[in-house]
């Protein structure tokens, strides 16, 4: 039990310090330029299909669902301006995360892994390339980029969703449905929203690289990699969205 | 380099477009606040705000024209309001517009109407000032609700103490509508009116008759008789009549009054519900 938590304590240190370097290493040459395109392309591009079905759906259903509640209280017109509130303050970030952190985050962990059982990254170190900054940086520097762009998709794919969901039972014009958003808008709902998904882009990133990085050797040991990471990514977005609501919360 | 080009164009896209979308979700949040374009600011000073909140709209004849900027507390009394408003609506605006605050809805939120004046034709100036109307309050509501009610109060225990006097009392009216012996002498005035009239058409025919038949020199004797005949029977009938007339107004009074009786205890069912 003790030796438990002094293990995720000092998992939790060997991640800082391993966050750290990452700070250390972004500024440093070389830049691995082609390596994060690539990173870019295959963690922005290659999930936005993923990310683009989750939010249509997200969006729907959060218009069928909180439909009843409205129009008992007769208020079927704020529909819209409640669900685009609550998808781009919440359901967008968060889903789009957790769906990264699934797909990003265990797709790191198990390539990262694999190299470092194969010895990969020792070969790299050998061939005076520094593996950190190639594997790693160029990874979490996509994701943390990425995942914010991924998040505007879903954003406005949630309320494309949200529109088809309204017009199930009622008909809304589309261009009085998205008055009736922006009307309900402020940029408080959409920048602390949108600045949160920077620190899930990068945990998302860092935990995954990590978990990769430190697998002992053995096969088995890629999959656990792979598995811890998407656990506890998703366990970080978790923490950081209630820490960033709490700070919202405090200051506006 | 070719399979690069292959995906650096997709990504490009990628992110151009999702870049493009937090611009003009930006954009246009701010349209909505009044952030881009020439806007203009007013100024006007209330009692009481009432709940508005910056960020609030603005409207002139209905129209989203504007913003609440600011809102200040000037002193203990005076609450300034700093509307910021769109350019192309100064020229509508003149000096002598009032500001109010209204709620948009039941549950609403809060809304700054301003009303255009009757006499100015200048137009109003950058933070120019413009008057306030006291918007009315849910308090002052409730005032005149409670003041009304109260009446409705006073006004039924007048009815019920009316409907009692109506039912114990011994007052004509009460007497008219329970006693059977004031029913009864009621018709029989009527009936001896009746017998009254008909007594009196037939000593008309039997004047008549002796005036034909008796000669010229009792003609006027028989008249005066006949006359003061005719007179007593007159001031009989009159009695009667004015009688009857009595009796009928009384019973019109009383029907009134039921009704009216029956008209508060119908306001006063409708004011519970």
């Amino acid at each position: 039990m003790i030796l438990d938590i002094k293990n995720t304590f000092a998992e939790i240190g060997e991640t800082t310090i391993f966050a750290k370097r990452f700070f250390k290493e972004v500024f440093i040459p070389p830049y691995e330029t082609r390596e994060f395109l690539k990173q870019c392309y295959v963690i922005g591009y290659k999930s936005l299909p993923l990310v683009a079905i989750t939010g249509f759906i997200m969006g729907l259903v959060l218009t069928l669902q909180s439909r009843p509640t409205l129009v008992k209280f007769g208020a079927e017109s704020w529909l819209p301006g409640m669900v685009a509130l609550s998808l781009i303050r919440e359901i967008a970030p968060v889903i789009t995360a957790l769906i990264c952190a699934g797909k990003i985050s265990s797709g790191i962990g198990a390539e990262l892994g694999s190299m470092k059982v194969t010895e990969q990254i020792d070969a790299m170190e050998v061939s005076a390339i520094n593996p950190y900054n190639y594997l790693v940086v160029t990874r979490v520097l996509a994701c943390t980029l990425m995942v914010p762009i991924l998040v505007f998709f879903a954003d406005a794919i949630g309320i494309i969703g949200g529109y088809v969901g309204i017009n199930i039972h009622g008909d809304v014009n589309f261009y009085r449905f998205l008055t009736q958003i922006v009307q309900s808008l402020e940029y408080l709902d959409l920048l602390p929203a949108t600045l949160k998904t920077f620190f899930f882009g990068f945990f998302i990133g860092i935990i995954g690289c990590f978990k990769g990085f430190n697998a002992s050797n053995g096969t088995e040991s890629v999959g656990r990699a792979a598995n811890s990471a998407v656990v506890t990514a998703s366990l970080s977005i978790f923490i950081i969205d209630m820490v960033a609501v709490q700070i919202t919360d405090l200051f506006f | 380099m070719e399979k690069q080009s292959g995906y650096t164009w997709k990504l490009g896209m990628f992110v151009t477009i999702g870049l493009l979308l937090f611009i003009m979700a930006v954009y246009f949040i701010g349209k909505q606040q009044n952030l881009f374009g020439s806007t203009f600011h007013i100024t006007s000073q209330f009692k009481t705000v009432s709940g508005l909140e910056v960020g609030n709209n603005v409207r002139f004849s209905g129209i989203n024209v504007g913003t609440v900027e600011q809102i200040q507390l000037k002193n203990d009394s005076t609450v300034r309001v700093v509307l910021v408003m769109k350019e192309e609506v100064r020229k509508f605006i003149k000096t002598d517009a009032t500001a109010s605050i209204g709620s948009d809805g039941l549950m609403g939120d809060k809304v700054l109407t301003i009303s255009p004046g009757a006499k100015s034709k200048k137009e109003i100036e950058e933070n120019g000032q413009i008057a306030s109307v006291d918007g009315i309050e849910m308090y002052d509501i409730m005032k005149s609700v409670k003041k009304s009610v109260d009446n409705i109060g006073v006004i039924s225990d007048e009815i019920a103490i009316f409907s009692h006097s109506m039912n114990n009392g011994n007052g004509a009216l009460a007497r008219l509508v329970k006693d059977d012996k004031m029913a009864n002498s009621v018709s029989n005035t009527l009936s001896n009116l009746e017998t009254g009239t008909k007594g009196f058409s037939e000593n008309m025919e039997a004047a008549k008759s002796n005036f034909l038949f008796r000669g010229y020199f009792k003609k006027k004797e028989k008249e005066k008789k006949e006359k003061q005949e005719e007179r007593k029977e007159k001031q009989e009938e009159a009695k009667k009549e004015k009688q009857e007339k009595q009796e009928a107004k009384q019973q019109k009074q009383d029907e009134q009054k039921q009704e009216e009786q029956k008209q508060e205890e119908a306001k006063k069912s409708e004011t519970k519900n």
